[in-house]
């Protein structure tokens, strides 16, 4: 089966009104911001690094007019592309079909291709199950420090990687990120962490769990409470900034660009 | 020397964040500086220092971000300001003052044959968009990458509170590429109103660009060529480069130019003047604010303006900033490090060459508050008249503290 990435996002210069366009960059968003973060699952938690392990086969999320997204997994291992070949394919009429879905509404894919692989499908929804869990917590979950440190670094990834799609989206975010040059950003939870680094190259952003070696800019947050706060946009960065429970170094037009794409994140991902 | 602390400043911050977004908005907050190293909030000024709320007084290179051109609190410009306000300042009319400041400053400003004031930089540059936009009857507005105009929605980059209509007759071009600026005019043919950019490039977080030779000669020449204006943005160079606005120092003929920071020692005042050929146009732009009026201001730019001559501030600040300079650049060399300082003596930016993440910078520069000096980290900086050869001299010893503290913690 072959599904190229670029036959799917053959719409993108087509988009005209408001409600076009958030649709699209939420489902840009939750394919390549969210839907890759099972990946980083596996690595953070037991029972999914359990269930990954299992796993060898690509599953590719396909919309019509929209995004295209295929997971590798590989026995533990595995990566996210834009492009290329699956074992399955479940393809979703619409943006709005798939953003339902991840919604919570009644919205289901259609399998196009791989259907005999429902066991790897069934282990793949367990996975997007537990991610739902860490990214959208109750009350129980984040009393554990365990699983409110993972909720963070899951969610400043999926944050961070949500820029990207803001920035090639998004058409005010689309000014600020013409301006966006390149760097490193490292964002920091406390001493122990979580850390995440977000990259620009060439005005396109990639993330990272982890640290990077002399990074153009840190941001560092004062403490896991602090940056739960941040992400439930509860937070005013600017006053954060100068109480020091954000502590900027670095190149600050980088963060402050970084800021602003963030800032808009929030109005298609709740 | 003990450290300067900052503890009531950031009490005050506390209270400002309950009842102010951000709790100093805008480019004053502390997240654009060095944050827990600086003052926040100020108290009272003199001269080219000023003491923050802890009691800590500084020397001072940032003149409020460039207003305060004479010093703090002049004695003359704030008498002429006081008797003024003892007549009073705003009425249901302007005063003889506009009439006065508006001759003032035609006649010292060559080639500018009226003006009209307002309050703050961004009142005149969008004012003279408009006047350009009336002349013309045209909607294209060319500026340089990364100049800053202003905080109106036409010149911003995308923050908040914009939509991209905004800025849909908004393009930019490189500093110093004129070819580009043909480009863009030639594309948008029989559309431009206007090329709008400063007497130098001077972006925050950026080396300042002095024009490249001919770069204004054409710019001018395009504009001739296809019916443009040419709009001088002097609001952060003007009179600090020269006493008849900057393009005289650079040597070209803008249509329109405007003025704020250093027109009236920090007191609120901003100025848009055009040449004779653009007066129809901009008396059909509606232009008016509850302030704009203020005689309290204009008597002060009257007093500021006379004082700038009368001292020769500009060829002082250009001395004073002089001897900043290559004093800063040779304490580094001789600590083994490397900067780099770009701009006009009274206006220099100063950042460490080897370094694209201002972390040294950041570092020196809160050292220097800590010591008393304030060198801002990201900005450039602004001379004062009344800096003085002592000033730069005990400016320069507390900057070899902060090389010695930069070298041992980045090593060069």
């Amino acid at each position: 089966m072959i599904l190229a990435g670029g036959f799917w996002d053959a719409s993108i210069g087509r988009l005209g009104r408001p409600a076009d366009t958030r649709e699209r960059v939420t489902a840009n968003m939750h394919l390549y911001a969210v839907l890759p973060r099972v990946l980083d699952l596996a690595r953070l938690d037991d029972a999914a690094t359990g269930i990954a392990r299992d796993m060898d086969v690509s599953i590719a999320f396909a919309v019509r007019g929209g995004p295209y997204v295929a997971l590798d997994f590989k026995r533990g291992s595995g990566g996210a592309r834009r492009t290329g070949l699956a074992d399955v394919v479940l393809f979703f009429p619409s943006c709005r079909h798939l953003n339902r879905m991840f919604g919570g509404e009644k919205a289901t894919p259609i399998p196009l291709w791989g259907l005999h692989r429902f066991r790897d499908l069934q282990r793949f929804t367990k996975l997007s199950d537990r991610l739902t869990q860490y990214l959208k917590p109750s009350d129980d979950d984040m009393a554990d420090p365990c699983f409110r440190k993972r909720h963070v670094e899951l969610s400043l990834l999926v944050g961070l990687a949500a820029c990207r799609e803001v920035a090639d989206l998004d058409p005010r975010a689309q000014r600020v990120a013409t301006a966006l040059h390149d760097g490193t950003i490292q964002y920091s939870v406390g001493e122990e962490g979580p850390h995440v680094t977000a990259k620009v190259e060439h005005g396109t952003i990639s993330v990272a769990p982890g640290r990077v070696p002399d990074p153009t800019t840190t941001i560092a947050l004062r403490d896991l409470d602090f940056a739960v706060a941040l992400i439930r946009g509860e937070v005013d960065t600017f006053a954060a900034s100068g109480l020091g429970d954000i502590r900027l170094s670095g190149d600050l037009a980088l963060a402050d660009k970084f800021n602003h794409l963030f800032d808009r994140v929030g109005l298609y991902l709740k | 020397m003990a450290l300067y602390k900052f503890d009531k400043s950031l009490a005050l911050f506390e209270r400002a964040c309950k009842v102010i977004p951000g709790g100093i908005p805008g480019h004053t907050s502390p997240a654009f500086a060095v944050a827990g190293s600086y003052p926040y909030f100020a108290a009272s000024g003199r001269g080219c220092r000023y003491k923050d709320v802890d009691g800590n007084e500084y020397i001072d290179f940032m003149a409020a971000y460039g207003p305060v051109v004479l010093g703090y609190n002049d004695p003359v410009v704030d008498a002429a300001a006081a008797r003024q306000r003892e007549a009073g300042s705003l009425f249901n009319h302007p005063t003889a003052r506009s009439v006065e400041l508006a001759e003032r400053m035609v006649a010292l400003v060559p080639g500018m044959g009226w003006a009209v004031f307002a309050r703050n930089g961004s009142d005149v540059t969008s004012y003279a968009v408009q006047v350009a936009r009336e002349h013309t009857q045209r909607r294209k507005i060319l500026m340089i990458k990364g100049a800053y105009h202003g905080v109106q929605a036409w010149c911003r980059d995308g923050t908040g509170g914009l939509i991209p209509e905004d800025y849909e007759h908004v393009h930019a071009f490189a500093w110093n590429d004129a070819t580009q600026a043909a480009d863009l005019v030639g594309k948008h043919a029989g559309d431009v109103a206007c090329i709008i950019v400063t007497p130098f490039h001077h972006p925050a977080f950026g080396d300042q660009v002095l024009p490249a030779p001919g770069f204004f000669a054409d710019l001018r020449r395009i504009c001739d060529e296809g019916g443009i204006a040419l709009v001088l943005d002097d609001v952060r160079g003007g009179f600090r480069l020269s006493m008849h606005g900057s393009h005289a120092y650079f040597g070209f003929r803008p249509d329109l130019t405007c003025y704020c920071k250093a027109i009236a020692n920090g007191y609120t005042l901003s100025a848009c003047l055009g040449t004779d050929a653009y007066k129809g146009a901009a008396s059909r732009v509606f232009f008016t604010g509850s302030y704009f009026g203020g005689a309290v201001e204009m008597a002060a730019a009257l007093a500021n303006l006379d004082e700038l001559e009368k001292r020769g501030a500009v060829p002082h600040m250009m001395a004073m900033g002089t001897m900043l300079q290559k004093g800063l650049a040779d304490l580094a060399a001789a600590r083994g490090l490397q900067v780099a300082i770009s701009g006009p003596p009274t206006i220099p930016y100063m950042r460490f060459a080897n370094e694209r993440n201002f972390r040294r910078m950041q570092r020196f520069s809160g050292e220097a508050a800590r010591r008393g000096v304030i060198l801002h980290p990201h900005h450039n900086w602004f001379l004062i008249a009344a800096h003085q050869e002592a000033d730069i001299r005990l400016t320069l010893e507390v900057a070899d503290k902060c090389f010695e503290i930069v070298k041992k913690e980045f090593g060069g």
